[in-house]
């Protein structure tokens, strides 16, 4: 008895002994790994990526394995192991300062230099949403932009002009009612236009109204700002004005998977759909729905806030490197590669998604994809923002789509409620910057 | 003079060194077991004793965590979405376990039936059980469509206009029910072996004595299944104060484009404990979600402790 006392006691030192301690030391890096491994949250043609990137691992003897799409879930778990992917490719540049805020990113300040990467090359908006002050978190790797497309045969048949869409976001709204049909049991048999379909937009929206839910630097909340309260207010009508929330949501309860011929624009349930350039390539709309006759123009503005005419609202893929990354020299290399003007123009005029290069923008093969000269448009106008992002933009985000659930399903009062969240996360803001 | 015997007290014991072969045999128990252990230690008992540590910090995925002391349980008890959370997960356990219990004891009475083609019902029954619950998720989320699903069909056959089970927050839960419920297989093959318990001597007395099938189920049936009763009560609460895959891969159905996992949606009606745990994690609040799990495991600790406290007035131990 005495000694299994004993040993169960030398057991329970133990646990709590590496209850206290943690983490582990990174393995050194091999001088030529044998493989690098590049992460992708995205993965509409995997074979197609893994192709590309086969060009880097023959040009200098070295495999890369590319694994897209990876769930999100994993990557965190990556990202604080002793072995990450050596390149991670994120869908967005939201999650980066906050995974820079615990020190998972390498500052590729130095890479920018040694590399001789033309930073003057990058379009402005999408590297803005790499930058934290003087460093740069990662590197703008094809970029996203939302436009407002249309179903030109419903405009034909409410007798709309199908060449001429909605200028101004009235415009937009009374042409929304005229495409909405109600048939006599109540039941909605189309929409006009949803604004938070097939996800919200609501970046896209408020900066319409002339704001954002953060300062330009990203060091204030302004969550209930007018520019906010303004667009939800306007956004609330499509579901609160002359039809009902229950309404709207028994009809976008029979609408299709994104990215499947059932999709609720391509069905014809909708006259509108706010979505961005990649519906125009190879795995969208030719693919899924290549008889739909439909347009793309820039979305419309509000008459007080005209000078964001023509522009957007840019989100896009970034590619960084891990700070736990094991073969470091590579990785720089690697990424070096992947934002060189010709690789960049290859991948994003493969799967139309919008070149960060300025040089590879001239690509001809950019020409060819129907529709997208509308989106290097609207990217390349001179008030195109980008989306601002801070340490805490996951609970900002998750906070405010609670509220915009509230807003547009129960026609809520959008002030009180971002005025709530203004309260609650504006210290919080500050702390996690002074971190 | 002869001495009076010194009486040992019975809770006096003399220290006595274990004999070799004990050792031996000690030692070699251990080493059986040591795997065991081994597992316990690295895969239970650090992670647990590691996360009260975080708890008690602002942990957010790395090292360099700050003293935070209780401030996550103060966060914790004044954030709203808490207490939801805390509802949604108490109405799944007020409703959800009690409803299949129900449903199990009712479909093993009916499986315990000597009827031709009793062994297939019994495997009728069993396999939804086996399904896994993202696959069974997505076949209830075929059939919940309000536009094309099965039931949408039967209920407009008689003339009903069903629910928007995804996007109405007051149908989404009894949705999910619905679910769990399907899912009861396991929970009927453990009434059905204990049914087979219930002494055949005593029902036959009964019904001689003129009692009918409901007096016989009421006054015989039920309290001799007691324990199992109480086993699945106790397994039941544990499972769905911890309830969270369906919930999750069931929120992407209530988003109007079906393109992404927002939990909690509709109207946080979903928003389960685990799921919003869950959540904190993702959202690199690890300190908060360790807190949380703190919490859950001491609830369920104290619901375990009282249903067995109060077990004794309806569970029968025959012999």
């Amino acid at each position: 008895m005495k000694k299994f006392t004993l040993v169960f006691s030398v057991m329970m030192i133990a646990a709590f002994v590496l209850a206290a301690c943690g983490g582990s030391a990174a393995q050194p890096a091999a001088e030529k790994p044998e493989k690098l491994s590049v992460w992708i949250t995205w993965g509409d043609n995997p074979a197609q990526i893994q192709e590309l990137f086969n060009k880097f691992g023959d040009a200098n003897g070295v495999k890369v394995e590319v694994t897209a799409p990876i769930e999100e879930d994993k990557i965190l778990t990556a990202l604080n192991s002793s072995n990450p992917p050596d390149v991670l490719v994120l869908s967005g540049g939201d999650l980066v300062k906050s995974y820079a805020g615990q020190s998972f990113v390498e500052p590729l300040n130095d890479l920018i230099t040694s590399a001789n990467i033309d930073i003057g090359d990058f379009y402005e908006a999408p590297l803005k949403q790499c930058q934290s002050g003087d460093e740069y978190l990662c590197l703008p790797w094809g970029n996203d932009i939302y436009a407002l497309f249309w179903n030109k045969e419903m405009f034909k048949e409410a007798g709309l002009d199908p060449e001429k869409p909605p200028k101004t976001l009235d415009e937009l709204a009374e042409m929304s009612k005229l495409l909405t049909k109600v048939d006599a049991d109540g039941k909605v048999t189309q929409a006009g236009f949803i604004p938070d379909f097939s996800w919200g937009h609501n970046d896209l929206y408020v900066q319409r109204f002339g704001g954002f839910w953060y300062s330009p630097d990203g060091t204030e909340l302004t969550v209930n700002s007018d520019a906010m309260v303004n667009a939800y207010e306007w956004q609330q009508q499509f579901y609160c004005d002359g039809i009902t929330p229950e309404q709207m949501l028994d009809f976008a309860a029979s609408f299709g998977d994104y990215g499947s011929s059932e999709q609720a624009f391509y069905a014809g349930k909708t006259a509108f759909q706010v979505d961005g350039e990649w519906q125009v390539g190879p795995n969208f709309i030719p693919q899924f729905a290549p008889g739909l006759n439909y347009g793309i123009a820039a979305f419309p503005v509000d008459p007080n806030n005209a000078d964001k005419e023509g522009s957007g609202v840019v989100q896009g893929t970034v590619a960084l490197i891990p700070a736990k990354a094991v073969n470091k020299d590579w990785s720089s290399k690697l990424l070096a590669w992947m934002m060189s003007p010709e690789i960049v123009a290859e991948e994003m005029s493969y799967n139309a998604n919008l070149p960060t290069s300025k040089k590879a923008a001239q690509d001809p093969r950019f020409k060819e994809i129907e529709g997208f000269d509308t989106f290097i448009e609207i990217m390349g106008n001179p008030a195109s923002t980008h989306v601002i992002t801070s340490p805490i933009s996951l609970e900002i985000n998750d906070a405010l789509g609670v509220a915009e659930e509230k807003i547009l399903r129960e026609c809520a009062d959008p002030k009180p409620l971002l005025d709530e969240i203004q309260a609650e996360y504006e210290q919080l803001l500050k702390e996690s910057l002074k971190q | 003079m002869a001495q009076t015997p010194v009486l040992e007290h019975p809770a006096k014991r003399t220290r006595r060194r274990m004999t070799r072969m004990e050792r031996h045999n000690l030692l070699v128990g251990l080493a059986f077991i040591s795997p065991w252990i081994i597992g316990f230690v690295v895969f239970t008992l650090y992670p647990m004793l590691a996360s009260l540590k975080y708890s008690f910090t602002d942990f957010t995925g790395i090292l360099a965590s700050k003293q935070h002391f209780f401030a996550n349980y103060q966060m914790m008890f004044s954030d709203d979405r808490f207490w939801k959370a805390v509802v949604n997960t108490l109405y799944m356990v007020l409703i959800s376990v009690p409803l299949n219990l129900i449903f199990s004891f009712l479909c093993a009475i009916l499986l315990n039936f000597k009827v031709r083609g009793q062994s297939f019902y019994r495997v009728i029954f069993f396999l939804p059980s086996i399904v896994p619950a993202i696959a069974s998720t997505m076949l209830w989320i075929w059939i919940l469509r309000p536009d094309t699903g099965l039931l949408a069909a039967l209920l407009n056959f008689i003339g009903i206009d069903g629910p928007n089970w995804f996007l109405d927050p007051l149908w989404a839960k009894p949705a999910l029910i619905m679910l769990g419920i399907w899912g009861i297989g396991g929970t009927i093959i453990i009434y059905l072996s204990g049914l087979q318990d219930v002494s055949q001597t005593l029902l036959e007395s009964a019904e001689l004595d003129g009692a009918n099938w409901w007096q016989r189920l009421r006054n015989i049936t039920i309290p001799m299944v007691s324990p199992i009763t109480l086993f699945n009560l106790i397994t039941g609460v544990i499972v769905m104060f911890q309830y969270f895959s369906q919930a999750y891969v069931f929120a992407k159905f209530a988003s109007i484009g079906k393109a992404d996992i927002i939990v909690g949606r509709p109207m946080d009606s979903t928003l389960f404990y685990s799921v919003f745990l869950y959540d904190k994690f993702t959202n690199f609040r690890y300190g908060y979600a360790s807190a949380m799990a703190w919490v859950m495991f001491l609830v369920i600790l104290l619901c375990t402790v009282a249903l067995l406290k109060v077990s004794n007035r309806f569970t029968y131990y025959a012999g």
